[in-house]
């Protein structure tokens, strides 16, 4: 069984279920094929299916759906424990369905539509994906360019969106366009299922890290979809996006906690195995301080990152610790990646070793999802 | 149907085994545990069994209090029933561990009626010493087969196989694989299995079976039995195999090494 790793002072017996749980998981079902994964470029879907049958995509769906009901601390210690697959693509590939494109649909949902499309959602048939980052506006939603105007009973829609994860293979899009041009933030949403006509993948994208999550340019042609594909209310998705934010800041930290504490383990055993210089790499000081102190901000970063999940469990504003946690945590994690490469020499230079993978994946911890200098601003807003 | 599956704490597959000071036993410092696998096959088997015919399966372990971990898995995965019999001592010999075992068992069967099935893993995968189900069956007074990786139950008409037959209700069918096929054996009920890892892929529990079991109540049964014969000199650790790679050549200038070298292996004698 696993040891219990990801200490905070939010811990419970549920909670610790849930992280035993999906470390068991990921190291029987996801660590012995990642690397093949990583080549194909895609997490198989029955992978997916697999997590769907055990119940590990229902953390946040209300008990009356069939869900566990459960809040962000259990969507933080469920990235925490997907974050010690070392695969930050299979990671992403989980986390884009269960913790950021699903709570749109929970949200703003009419019964209906969560009728319709819960069910498959969580047992993995429909795989979800959030389109709202286009050429010219990532960051910065409120440049959307992609418009839906009315037509008949429905709405038509053209654009392009950019870097969506899982919307090669995946099978509905949450997707953020202008209804209304004369309002910056009169922006809609929409559920868009990817067979629908006029709706295609333009390019799949190569990526630096991430290689076995699937990334979609996409393209919306005269794409049109009838008013019950209206997600929320009209005009008002933008604030309706803004919702989920702390939620998608919180999970992909969480995923680079897990990560991180995977590398600093690796790490701490190679050099600890590692004979040089007559004595051991860990008997040397500038090695050991330096992992030492990476340790220390790994675990300040998942401890903040805990309270921040609890204060949104609470009902309390959290934009300011959970923004700070995402930029302070990103940071974090890319240089415990950078020490750990460094600490395994060559080794962590080659292709073939998992720290080089977790070194390339975890480099877009401080771009998506809210750009770290973004994410400075929002603390400074609160700040000044 | 009631089944009684007994299960055991031991160290993760895989896991660095490292040897206290005094060689008595397993440093567990830093291991992992996990249920032993044969034993999570026979638990999974009760679990179909009774997914089909209805009953209820308990699961009972001797071992440390944190035990109760192997049972709240077992909770996970659709046992009903816990029962944990404590021991602080590292390990109790085999003929001891049975002797409790089979007064927990007895008591429990008191209380409520007899098992029809009692499972145990054909070994453990720590000690391996094939001994406790044999010895249990043997105090309870009850047949048992070993090495099982198939089960019939008679009157289950999902299980009937053509290799076991029609197998008579209050009967069980138990199979096992020997050198270019296998053999059946039929037991009256109440009976005890050794059962053996590949009878089944165990589950993986639900997330929502995973919380459940933090709420399943565990049972304590205190027992104390005699020390057996068998003690223990001391474990000792293998040297480990040191590895090494030599990398002959790369691409059609290699040829000539990998030729001698299966000279050298008697390749081409």
């Amino acid at each position: 069984m696993t040891a219990v790793t990801n200490r905070n002072a939010y811990a419970s017996d549920e909670l610790q279920a849930i992280y035993d749980q999906t470390v068991d998981f990921v190291a029987h079902e996801v660590v012995p094929h990642g690397d093949l994964w990583e080549v194909e470029g895609r997490v198989p879907r029955d992978v997916l299916k697999r997590m769907g049958d055990l119940g590990m995509f229902s953390l946040r769906v209300p008990v009356e759906h069939g869900g566990l009901g459960l809040g962000m601390l259990a969507s933080a210690t469920f990235a925490e424990a997907l974050g010690t697959s070392t695969f930050g693509g299979f990671e992403a590939t989980v986390l884009v369905h269960t913790d950021m494109a699903l709570p749109h649909l929970l949200n703003s949902g009419t019964p209906e539509q969560l009728g319709r499309w819960l069910p498959s959602i969580l047992a993995g048939d429909t795989v979800l994906s959030i389109g709202v980052t286009e050429p010219d506006a990532g960051s910065d939603v409120a440049g959307l360019r992609t418009r839906a105007v009315r037509d008949g009973d429905g709405w038509r829609i053209d654009g392009r969106k950019t870097f969506i994860t899982n919307a090669v293979y995946g099978d509905l899009v949450i997707l953020a366009a202008r209804t209304d041009p004369d309002d910056r933030y009169g922006i809609s949403m929409f559920l868009i299922p990817t067979d629908t006509e006029g709706f295609s993948v333009a390019s799949k994208l190569d990526k630096h890290g991430w290689r076995c999550s699937d990334t979609a340019e996409l393209a919306l042609d005269d794409v049109w979809l009838p008013d019950d594909a209206l997600l929320g209310t009209v005009h008002r998705g933008f604030h309706e996006t803004m919702r989920n934010f702390q939620n998608e800041r919180m999970v992909l930290i969480g995923m680079g906690v897990g990560a991180s504490q995977v590398a600093l383990d690796l790490t701490t055993a190679y050099c600890a195995d590692r004979k040089a210089f007559g004595g051991r790499l860990a008997d040397l000081g500038a090695i050991r301080q330096r992992l030492a102190m990476r340790q220390a901000e790994v675990d300040a970063v998942r401890a903040s990152m805990y309270h921040a999940a609890w204060l949104g469990d609470q009902g309390l504003d959290n934009v300011r610790e959970m923004s700070g946690v995402k930029a302070l945590g990103a940071e974090v994690v890319n240089r415990v990646m950078y020490d750990c490469l460094q600490f395994h020499g060559g080794m962590g230079y080659m292709r073939e070793s998992t720290i080089e993978r977790m070194h390339r994946d975890a480099r877009i911890l401080p771009i998506g999802g809210g750009a770290t200098e973004v994410m400075l601003e929002e603390v400074a807003k609160r700040s000044f | 149907m009631r089944i009684l599956v007994c299960v055991k704490r031991v160290p993760a597959p895989g896991a660095r085994i490292n040897v206290t000071a005094d060689g008595q036993a397993v440093d567990a410092a830093h291991l992992g545990f996990t249920t032993s696998p044969h034993e999570e096959c026979a638990l999974e088997e009760a679990v179909q069994i009774t997914e089909r015919l209805g009953g209820e399966v308990t699961v009972m372990t001797l071992g440390p209090a944190a035990a109760e971990e192997q049972l709240r898995y077992a909770a996970s995965v659709g046992a009903h029933r816990f029962v944990l019999v404590p021991i602080t001592e590292v390990d109790w010999d085999p003929q001891r561990t049975a002797a409790a075992l089979a007064d927990a068992i007895g008591d429990l069967e008191a209380a409520d009626g007899p098992f029809d099935l009692v499972l145990f893993g054909n070994e453990s995968a720590d000690a391996g010493g094939f001994q406790v189900g044999v010895r249990v069956a043997h105090a309870l007074g009850r047949p048992i087969v070993n090495g099982i990786k198939g089960i019939d139950v008679g009157g289950d008409p999902e299980a009937q196989s053509s290799e076991t037959g029609d197998v008579p209700e209050g009967q069980v069918a138990a199979r096992r694989e020997i050198d270019g096929g296998f053999e059946v054996y039929r037991v009256p009920m109440p009976a005890v299995l050794g059962v053996k890892e590949g009878i089944n892929l165990p589950r993986y529990p639900t997330m929502k079976g995973r919380l459940a079991s933090k709420k399943a109540e565990v049972a304590v049964d205190e027992r104390t039995a005699e020390a057996g014969g068998q003690g223990r000199v001391r474990l000792h650790r293998p040297e480990e195999q040191v590895s090494e790679t030599v990398i002959l050549g790369t691409g059609p200038e290699a040829a000539p090494a990998v030729v001698d070298l299966l000279e050298e292996l008697g390749v081409f004698q």
